[in-house]
């Protein structure tokens, strides 16, 4: 029974099974030192010792011969350096005095220098508002845009508040510093930034599948008043590209939609070729914080594409990649004018890893394989058991009927 | 015999619709045709084979409304998928009591006329309350006209099958069975491609979507429901008055409904009893569900979503009668039921674990779910002694409702929490436990010798030494 599960199984994975073959082979080679089973992280927040606090949150997460650093970071607009090196004893130095000048060049460095081994920055650059009311589901924009709100323009909670070093979590909440129509009065946009010692999955939906090379965001806008009555949201978010071209967003259709019901879609960024930094996401977001089936909206993604020029700087991204600037932007875009919405409960919260490496592939879980081969293989035997049984009842039979 | 001409001729020229209104109304022709005046001649019987193909096409096309609005209901009532298949469940939970006693009121209370059009009458009145519920916004009131609506709709079905024997006992009742079968199919099939259509013509009436909409286009729906029952009523006039003409007696479901039976079923009868169980309940509910599934996962449109769900009725509609045909000529039901149960499993696994286009996967599961409904109903009829038939049908029904109003809302719940592919598992697993319990049935029937099996010839040769 066991040989009737292989091939069934195969097909399943027919789709990403072309590519995640690939991505095994190309992990093998040149970049063995990622891919560890567990590592040890912890969370810093690194002091600017001024006023207001700069928001400085450095994970580092070191296995048994690579360390990742995960720099998260609100001076500026929020954004996150990752930092592959080769070696458990690479280190991230920090001067504050650089990194705060109007040229912020060299002011963040991770040494020794020739250990890195990728290296690529998210920035969180904007929040769009659109009018979902009277669109059609296709279009893009989804609707007429309201002026977004910049969040380079945002004022940050202070993060040593919000460290939990037993989660491994922390969360950036903010809103924007100019604010004359009040619409974050009670409102905010938080980013709960959370990293992994080891893999796994977390019980609340999206429940994206962690490792130890990943490191997970959850953005949600909170209370925030709309300006319509049905607003959807979106975010901007630049990137930097490898090489000429921009980072490769990839849609995978899966069969598997066990951990987000009714979601049967997996979104990737690529930085170059596999395994490289990737940024995963399901398409899906929450219009709850009870997030199930009924609070579900689609999230949809438009292709990344060069964006340089109206870009807001984020100066940890400048002071670590230097005269870089190949930057890529990409929209996302939550809800749509149908359906539940931001509307419902004044809730949107989205959730996406970002990690180095090959990413997490969802498998069959032991329950829905359990079930296949009991379902498949009790059938198969007992027509096994019952043919055995009517043969040789049946050969009897026919010996004694010459006799009759 | 002249005024009954008379009544025949008016009854020719009027559509079935219009002939119960006013037969009387309308002038006596002499010389008319009298082979469709005639309750003797094949002609008449034609007529009525329509008037009782219609009668179903109600209770079937509203039956599955909910399927065809899925995300209309679930958005407009703000209900999660469990709830909404409460909607299924609440059909079914009437039938598992009425299933044996549909019989009864049919031959000792109301008389198949009457008993007919008493349950086109719940039928209606289930599907307007179904309809008033979205108009006012109130749950409750949905899930209380799908139960008046389940009251009315399998017994109906009974009711269909009783004229239909009354009508063409020892003529050609096995067609008549499978075209009425198509109907009911085609019912589902235009529900299914229309209401999706018909909900944004409301909408765009009435200027938004909401429950309003949702109720007003469930009204409509509605429509057909007063539409068998029209035939219903023709039915009854034309049925008294073939008894006055033909003497023929009141046609009765014939069933004794006898639950101490129960004791003396057979351990081939309980195998059948979970095969159909365990068959319906990942065809019927999948179908419920079906809608956002092809959506999601394989990127159909509504529209196409829709079409796609309906293939399985489509399929049955053409093929009940042939494969009808087939297993009356070959005969050998538990191989066909295998097959079938085979191929369903097949189209399960296809639905499950591939991105195949699943128009493949459900081409399958219309055909074999077609084939096993003509293959395993009459099973039952060689395992059960003749008295007993009754009460094993009734049986047999009452438990597939049971089955079908609890795995309804399993299956609900299962979406909600786990999704689609461990709901597929899970009828995967429902099939698999049919397909278990067809094996065991050959193995049993074969050990026992058996009559299940048997080659057409074989029953042939059977009876004729009976006779002898």
């Amino acid at each position: 029974m066991c040989g009737r599960e292989g091939p069934r199984r195969g097909w399943g994975r027919c789709a990403p099974s072309p590519l995640l073959l690939l991505s095994l082979l190309a992990s093998a080679a040149p970049l063995a030192l990622l891919g560890e089973e567990t590592r040890q992280v912890s969370l810093e927040a690194i002091p600017a010792g001024l006023d207001p606090p700069q928001n400085l949150l450095h994970i580092r997460a070191v296995g048994a011969n690579s360390t990742l650093h995960y720099v998260w970071s609100t001076v500026g607009p929020p954004a996150v350096l990752l930092v592959a090196t080769n070696t458990p004893h690479s280190a991230l130095s920090v001067n504050w005095s650089l990194l705060l000048s109007p040229e912020p060049d060299g002011g963040l460095t991770v040494l020794p220098k020739d250990s890195i081994q990728f290296s690529s920055a998210l920035v969180f650059t904007r929040l769009f508002e659109f009018d979902g009311a009277n669109t059609s589901e296709a279009t893009q924009p989804p609707g007429d845009p309201y002026p977004p709100y910049s969040l380079a323009k945002f004022s940050w909670n202070n993060i040593t508040d919000s460290l939990d070093p037993a989660t491994l979590s922390a969360t950036f909440r903010g809103h924007p510093t100019d604010d004359p129509a009040g619409a974050f009065a009670n409102g905010s946009l938080a980013f709960r930034v959370q990293a992994f010692p080891g893999s796994g999955r977390p019980a609340q939906p999206p429940r994206l599948l962690h490792s130890a090379d990943t490191c997970q965001l959850e953005v949600a806008l909170v209370g925030a008043s709309p300006r319509g009555n049905r607003s959807l949201f979106g975010l901007e978010v630049a990137t930097l590209g490898q090489g000429p071209a921009c980072p490769l967003m990839q849609e995978q259709r899966s069969i598997d939609d066990e951990y987000a019901p009714a979601v049967f879609q997996l979104d990737q960024l690529l930085w170059g070729s596999l395994p490289s930094g990737f940024v995963q996401w399901r398409p899906v977001a929450f219009s709850q914080s009870q997030r199930g089936r009924e609070s579900a909206l689609p999230c949809r993604a438009a292709p990344p594409h060069f964006a340089s020029a109206h870009l807001p700087q984020s100066p940890i991204v400048r002071a670590f990649f230097e005269s870089h600037n190949n930057f890529c932007a990409f929209n996302l875009t939550f809800g749509a004018s149908t359906g539940p919405g931001y509307w419902d409960a004044h809730y949107l919260s989205w959730s996406m890893l970002l990690g180095v490496g090959t990413p997490p592939v969802d498998a069959l879980s032991p329950l829905v394989l359990g079930i296949m081969v009991a379902a498949l293989g009790a059938p198969g035997l007992v027509l096994l058991a019952g043919g055995l049984f009517l043969l040789l009842g049946h050969r009897r039979w026919s010996e004694y009927q010459p006799i009759n | 015999m002249g005024e009954d001409d008379e009544e025949a001729r008016a009854l020719l020229e009027g559509s079935p619709g219009e002939a119960g209104r006013g037969a009387s109304a309308v002038p006596a022709v002499p010389g008319a045709l009298p082979a469709l005046c005639d309750p003797s001649r094949l002609a008449h019987r034609l007529l009525v084979l329509l008037l009782m193909c219609f009668l179903g096409f109600g209770s079937y096309f509203c039956y599955d409304n909910p399927a065809a609005l899925q995300t209309q209901v679930k958005q407009d009532m703000q209900v999660n998928t469990t709830k909404f298949m409460l909607l299924y469940a609440w059909y079914s939970w009437p039938n598992v009591v009425l299933c044996f006693f549909g019989g009864f009121l049919i031959d000792r209370v109301f008389g198949i006329r009457w008993g007919t059009i008493i349950f086109s009458c719940f039928v209606c009145i289930g599907q307007v309350v179904f309809a008033l519920g979205g108009i006012f916004n109130a749950f409750w009131l949905m899930e209380f006209g799908r139960f008046v609506f389940g009251i009315g709709g399998e017994s109906l079905a009974v009711a269909q099958n009783t004229y239909a024997v009354s009508w063409f006992k020892g003529k050609e009742l096995n067609l008549v069975f499978g075209l009425q079968l198509s109907m009911a199919r085609i019912g589902s099939t235009v529900n299914m491609n229309l209401m999706g259509w018909l909900y944004s013509k409301v909408e765009a009436s009435l200027g938004s979507a909401g429950h309003t909409t949702l109720g007003f286009t469930l009204l409509i729906g509605g429509i057909t429901c007063i539409l068998s029952l029209i035939c219903a009523l023709v039915l009854a006039y034309l049925d008294q008055r073939a008894e006055r003409i033909l003497h023929k007696e009141q046609g009765k479901t014939g069933e004794v409904i006898k639950l101490t039976d129960v004791k003396d079923f057979s351990l081939p009868l309980w195998l059948i009893f979970i095969i159909c169980v365990c068959y319906y309940v990942a065809v019927f509910p999948f179908i419920g569900l079906g809608k956002v599934f092809f959506t999601e996962k394989f990127g159909f449109s509504s529209q196409a979503a829709g079409a796609i769900n309906s293939i399985v009725y489509v399929i049955s509609a053409p093929m009940s009668p042939i494969f009808g045909l087939l297993v009356d000529k070959t005969g050998k039901n538990i191989i066909w039921v295998l097959c079938a149960v085979v191929s369903t499993l097949a189209a399960h696994i296809l639905l499950a674990f591939t991105l195949w286009n699943p128009w493949i996967a459900m081409c399958l599961l219309g055909i074999s779910y077609s084939l096993l409904a003509c293959a395993l109903w009459p099973m039952v009829a060689f395992v059960v002694p003749e008295h007993q038939l009754g009460t094993a049908y009734g049986f047999m029904q009452s438990i597939q409702n049971l089955g079908l109003a609890i795995i309804s809302i399993i299956a609900g719940m299962i979406l909600d929490t786990r999704g689609y592919l461990v709901l597929e598992v899970f009828f995967i697993a429902c099939v698999s436990l049919s397909l278990l319990s067809v094996v065991l049935l050959y193995v049993v029937n074969r050990a026992r010798g058996g009559s299940l099996n048997y080659s057409a010839r074989q029953r042939e040769e059977i009876k004729l030494s009976h006779a002898e």
